[in-house]
């Protein structure tokens, strides 16, 4: 059987308010997944090593203020380390301008406030079910 | 709940009360049982059977003396209206001036700046991503800075608070304008605003900065060196708003914080201060949730305990030190992006709270706070809000207006029950400092906040607009949000930039390392090092980098 | 899979290391023959197990170690298992957040795992995903757990030296700590030393070893942390090299495979591992189905009797053991209540033996079995019929 979906959970930028990671990280781990949970600010680097050697299924960014501004340099940065099949997901306050740059950039799904959690880790389910199948091809 | 009374019989009489009863069960239906947020059953009405009325003097009592619930001063808000302290902040410190006199000149009677979140974690703008700059508070790094923040207000008589937590660069800024302009220190009056570490560390990770011993000491030191140089300045602000925002409930907010509070004195206590000469200046800062009544017992609740503990605990004598002065803002997690004008009904719901809960000052949210930091017309129509319900609605007239209702006095007196169980647990705990070092703190808090977001996923807690009550909006419903001016924040780099190069690095140098030897215990105030260092020309980032290499990089314990 | 993965891996490539975890922990048909093929090169790393209560300061430990060790030029891995909720089945993989700082540093690779069921919570990949990463080069791997009486049992088999973590002030744990730590701990290590209980704790531990039963070889000592402060950790680095030089790394290699994938197999080797006769004999289990089971023996110089073959006795314990396990392998205890064994050639000293036990037949009550006792490429040497009577008791050890 394998595991259960992979999922890590952090914050880039200069935002620390984690609230609602922590509880969608909750949610998620509640809904039977394994979550790598990290306290805010973390480096772009940092996230890619994370992401690189937990060998993450899903990458979802708690977003508050402006720290969705520097998404796109997440996502160029796990491209260039070899993880661009990872799925990303934002949650926070996007505003819609900037949702549609944010999906440009490769990011999967943008949840707003207010968002179901079901809805999240039901995503976050279908994202993992895409990304083993092209990482680990029958 | 039902208080026992005393023989004979009070002012309603059992028939009446038999045939509401019967009545109301009849007509009721499905009636669930209701409970508000810090889990206190609510009844459907209360009756003078609900208060015991010999206790007026001793638990309800008059404004201006213990036990204090009804208000800390003799006229409260009629003699002198809670101050409009706005929180505001944006870009560079020209723009921040700009969006200060304006809210100034519009009724706001007070500052309270706010810098951006680069400052918070302890940086200088040249030191993060340039995009994240100034988007959500002013950037401010050196006493330069704020003198161009605070051009054209008086420090002598506008009271500033500064929302810096350790170590209180921006007051070190502030006190360097003030002395360049001629302003006597000892006129100064304004706060420290959420200089309470401990909520740093278990809620705000935002404000936390260094590690929790070195912050704890350089507090004393805070506390200590204001007492002595800026009298009339309140260099400690315990904060409930962060716990409460984290998902605590309000008696638990109001408990940790009181057991916060209790730490700090305990703290100055053992540095050889006494009671009386630091607790006139301990202030509190509040969320206000939307949960109306329950804030408004809240606030009561909390002035009735504090006066108690502090004559208790600490023997305190001044009348001045039984006092819990309060700062209160909206609280922003109760707003929702859907049809954000909705939110602007929340806030004024959430101030009348707090002005029934009879706080000293209010900052109330712009309608538009839950979509990323509040335009000017937003900001605008929040300051209007407080002076309608002060000069339209005549919320000053009386005096804790909702004293004497059954229901807010059995509330009031429920809540102090909560709050004084929350208190217990801490203390059996060793004190707050072992509470949040062990996480207790921050798990109770988590259990409170996934129990409350199930109430919102299930149903049962209503969210206009988000679980009921929906409308499909058009997307331009929405502003896309103002950012600061690219090419202002580009001019304010080069020119810090070239200001720095500038600066004598002797001079910088020595004083940074006169900072660091009173950080590894030298002897001397670290604060009054750290406004040397400001008067020195140290940037903001150079000193907090100086204190994280000798007292630690605060680490919050976060517990999922 | 491809030589050259298995040189990337070799040489500690992060992103092949990483994926091969994954492979492993997916149980892929791949991920078998990649351990197989890297096993030969496991062996020179240096296993540390590190366990302790929840609260007991392990992260921020392991955190301070970890710098110590690249500070000394040393490469180190971290695995750290969290337990997963009995109730959802996942888990919030939260000890890398206290290994703030040396998550970021390159000499570093920290795979955080959860136990996923496995009572008392040490996964089961964990052998593999150890093994994968001595293979790959690095200097110290550790392996961090939280206690639990049987987690303790498995790290310590998984590992060269085992560290408990004590926090000051252990109090009421010290019974608990009597019970359990003492028979499974090298170094006894208390945290967070810069607080005032921790010079009673450790002078506490110091006399419970007192009490320990005495053990030839290493002597447990009791080495005072404070990660904060930044005291004792070169001390305990210091301590766990010595360890090293003394009783030698990839120990856990010499106790056999790694527990197989598959339920069955891994249920047999269990039963093996609990069976101080085949270990006592140096019995290997290698290959398990429904209705067989595989052992394999090297006859040795105990094994011999005084004409210089290989004592009757050792050939029957071999088929015995398979027969055994063969026999249980259903789930239910199944009692030898019948045997027979020829012995056709005489066995020597280095020979190897392979004794493949296979089910004749099976009822509610009885089964019967064949053993083919073997040497070398399968020249036969003995054969071994057996009968066992079916109980309906449930296993002791799972």
């Amino acid at each position: 059987m394998s595991p259960p979906p992979k999922v890590l959970i952090t914050k880039i930028g200069l935002d620390g308010h984690d609230r609602g990671s922590r509880i969608v990280a909750a949610h998620l781990r509640d809904s039977g997944m394994e979550v790598v949970y990290t306290p805010p600010w973390q480096e772009i680097p940092t996230v890619v090593k994370l992401a690189l050697e937990e060998d993450v299924d899903v990458i979802g960014i708690s977003s508050l203020a402006t720290d969705h501004l520097i998404v796109p340099k997440l996502m160029r940065a796990l491209r260039e380390a070899g993880l661009g099949d990872v799925a990303v997901i934002v949650g926070g306050i996007v505003p819609d301008d900037d949702e549609k740059a944010l999906l440009d950039a490769g990011v999967a799904r943008v949840f707003h406030p207010g968002a179901a959690l079901d809805e999240i880790s039901a995503f976050v389910r279908e994202a993992t079910a895409r990304v083993r199948a092209a990482r680990f091809p029958a | 709940m039902n208080k026992p009374l005393p023989d004979p019989v009070p002012a309603t009489t059992k028939d009446a009360q038999v045939r509401w009863e019967a009545e109301y069960a009849a007509q009721i239906g499905a009636d669930p049982p209701v409970h508000n947020r810090s889990g206190i059953p609510i009844k459907p009405l209360y009756t003078p059977l609900d208060v015991d009325a010999t206790r007026f003097d001793a638990d309800v009592g008059y404004p201006g003396q213990p036990p204090y619930t009804r208000g800390i001063y003799a006229t409260m808000h009629r003699g002198r209206t809670w101050t409009q302290r706005q929180l505001i902040g944006l870009g560079t410190p020209a723009a921040y001036n700009a969006r200060l006199r304006d809210i100034l000149g519009q009724g706001a009677s007070a500052v309270s700046l706010i810098p951006c979140n680069s400052v918070f974690r302890g940086y200088d703008m040249d030191e993060v991503d340039a995009e994240l700059l100034g988007t959500c508070g002013v950037v401010a790094n050196s006493a330069g800075h704020m003198a161009t923040c605070l051009e054209g207000v008086d420090l002598a008589t506008t009271s500033c608070a500064m929302n810096d937590p350790s170590p209180f660069t921006l007051l070190a800024f502030m006190l360097a304008t003030a002395k360049r302009r001629g302003v006597d220190w000892r006129a100064i009056t304004g706060t420290s605003n959420q200089s309470d570490c401990i909520s740093h560390y278990v809620a705000n990770h935002m404000f936390f900065r260094l590690a929790l011993p070195g912050a704890r000491r350089i507090l004393v030191d805070h506390i200590r060196w204001c007492n002595a140089h800026v009298p009339r300045w309140n260099p400690l602000s315990v904060v409930g708003q962060h716990m409460q925002q984290a998902g605590a409930t309000p008696a638990e907010a109001l408990g940790f914080t009181l057991a916060s509070a209790v730490q700090y004195a305990d703290d100055c206590v053992a540095a050889g201060m006494s009671p009386d000469d630091f607790l006139p200046r301990f202030t509190f800062f509040f969320d206000i949730s939307i949960s109306f009544f329950e804030e408004i017992a809240k606030f009561r609740a909390g002035r009735r305990i504090w006066q108690k503990l502090v004559r208790e605990r600490y023997a305190a004598r001044d009348p001045r030190s039984w006092r819990f002065k309060f700062h209160a803002q909206t609280s922003g997690v109760d707003l929702t992006r859907q049809q954000p004008l909705n939110n602007i009904a929340r806030v004024t719901a959430q101030a009348i709270a707090g002005i029934f809960g009879g706080l000293q000052s209010l900052h109330t949210d712009a309608y538009d706070e839950a979509l990323s930091c509040p335009t000017q017309f937003g900001a605008r129509i929040a300051v209007a809000t407080q002076n309608i319900l002060r000069e339209e609605a005549h919320l000053t007239d009386v005096i804790d207006p909702l004293g004497g209702s059954y229901y807010v006095e059995s509330l009031t007196d429920a809540m102090e029950e909560r709050v004084l169980a929350v208190l217990a647990d801490v203390e059996r705990e060793g004190g707050m400092y072992k509470a949040v070092e062990s996480g207790f703190v921050q798990r109770r808090i988590g259990e409170s906040a996934r129990r409350f977001q199930e109430r919102i996923d299930g149903g049962e807690q209503t969210v206009v607009g988000v679980n009921a009550y929906r409308v499909d909006e058009a997307p331009d419903a929405r502003p896309s949000l103002p950012k600061p001016d690219e090419a202002e924040m580009r001019a304010h780099l080069a020119s810090f930039a070239a200001w720095k190069a500038s600066r004598s690095s002797d001079t910088v140098a020595r004083a940074l390392s006169d900072l660091a030897r009173s950080a590894q215990g030298d002897g001397g105030n670290v604060f009054g090092a750290v406004v040397a260092a400001a008067e020195a020309g140290c940037t903001h980032g150079e000193i907090c980098g100086t204190l994280r290499r000798e007292v630690g990089f605060g680490h919050p314990l976060i517990v999922v | 899979m491809t030589p050259d993965r298995v040189e990337r891996i070799r040489a500690g490539d992060r992103a092949t290391v990483a994926r091969a975890i994954s492979e492993i922990e997916h149980g892929r048909p791949s991920a078998d023959a990649l351990s197989a093929a890297l096993a030969p090169h496991a062996g020179a790393a240096h296993v540390v197990g590190i366990t302790g209560a929840p609260g007991a300061g392990k992260s921020t430990l392991i955190d301070a170690l970890v710098r110590e060790h690249a500070r000394r030029g040393k490469r180190v891995a971290v695995v750290a298992i969290d337990p997963s909720s009995p109730i959802s089945g996942g888990a919030v993989l939260g000890d890398r957040i206290r290994m703030a700082e040396s998550g970021a540093a390159d000499a570093v690779f920290i795979r955080s795992l959860a136990s996923r069921g496995h009572p008392g919570g040490l996964a089961k990949p964990a052998r593999r995903i150890v093994d994968l990463l001595d293979a790959a080069g690095f200097d110290v791997v550790v392996v961090e757990t939280v206690g639990a009486g049987q987690s303790d049992v498995d790290v310590a088999a998984l590992a060269d030296t085992s560290v408990v973590v004590c926090p000051p002030g252990l109090g009421d744990g010290v019974q608990a700590i009597k019970a359990g730590i003492l028979e499974i701990g090298d170094l006894l290590v208390v945290s967070k030393s810069d607080q005032p209980d921790a010079e009673r704790t450790a002078r506490d531990l110091q006399e419970m070893l007192h009490l320990r039963a005495k053990r030839d070889g290493w002597k447990v000592r009791v080495i005072a942390t404070s990660a904060t402060g930044g005291t004792g950790i070169a001390a305990l680095a210091d301590a766990l090299a010595e360890h090293a030089a003394a009783e030698g790394t990839g120990k856990r290699l010499r106790l056999g495979p790694p527990l197989a994938a598959d339920p069955l197999t891994a249920t047999l080797q269990r039963f093996s591992a609990a069976d101080p006769y085949q270990r006592h004999n140096g019995l290997v289990l290698v290959d398990a189905g429904p209705k067989h089971a595989t052992m394999r023996m090297t006859a040795a110089r105990h094994h011999m009797n005084f004409n210089g073959g290989c004592h009757g006795g050792a050939l029957f314990t071999l088929a015995d053991s398979a027969f055994g396990l063969a026999s249980n392998a259903h789930g239910v205890v199944a009692a030898g209540i019948d045997t027979h064994m020829t012995f056709q050639r005489a066995v020597r000293e280095g020979d190897v033996l392979t004794a493949r036990a296979v089910e004749v037949s099976r009822n509610a009550k009885l089964a019967f079995y064949r053993v083919d006792v073997t040497r070398g490429e399968g020249e036969s040497v003995a054969s071994f019929t057996g009968t066992v009577h079916i109980t309906t008791r449930p296993h002791a050890t799972r």
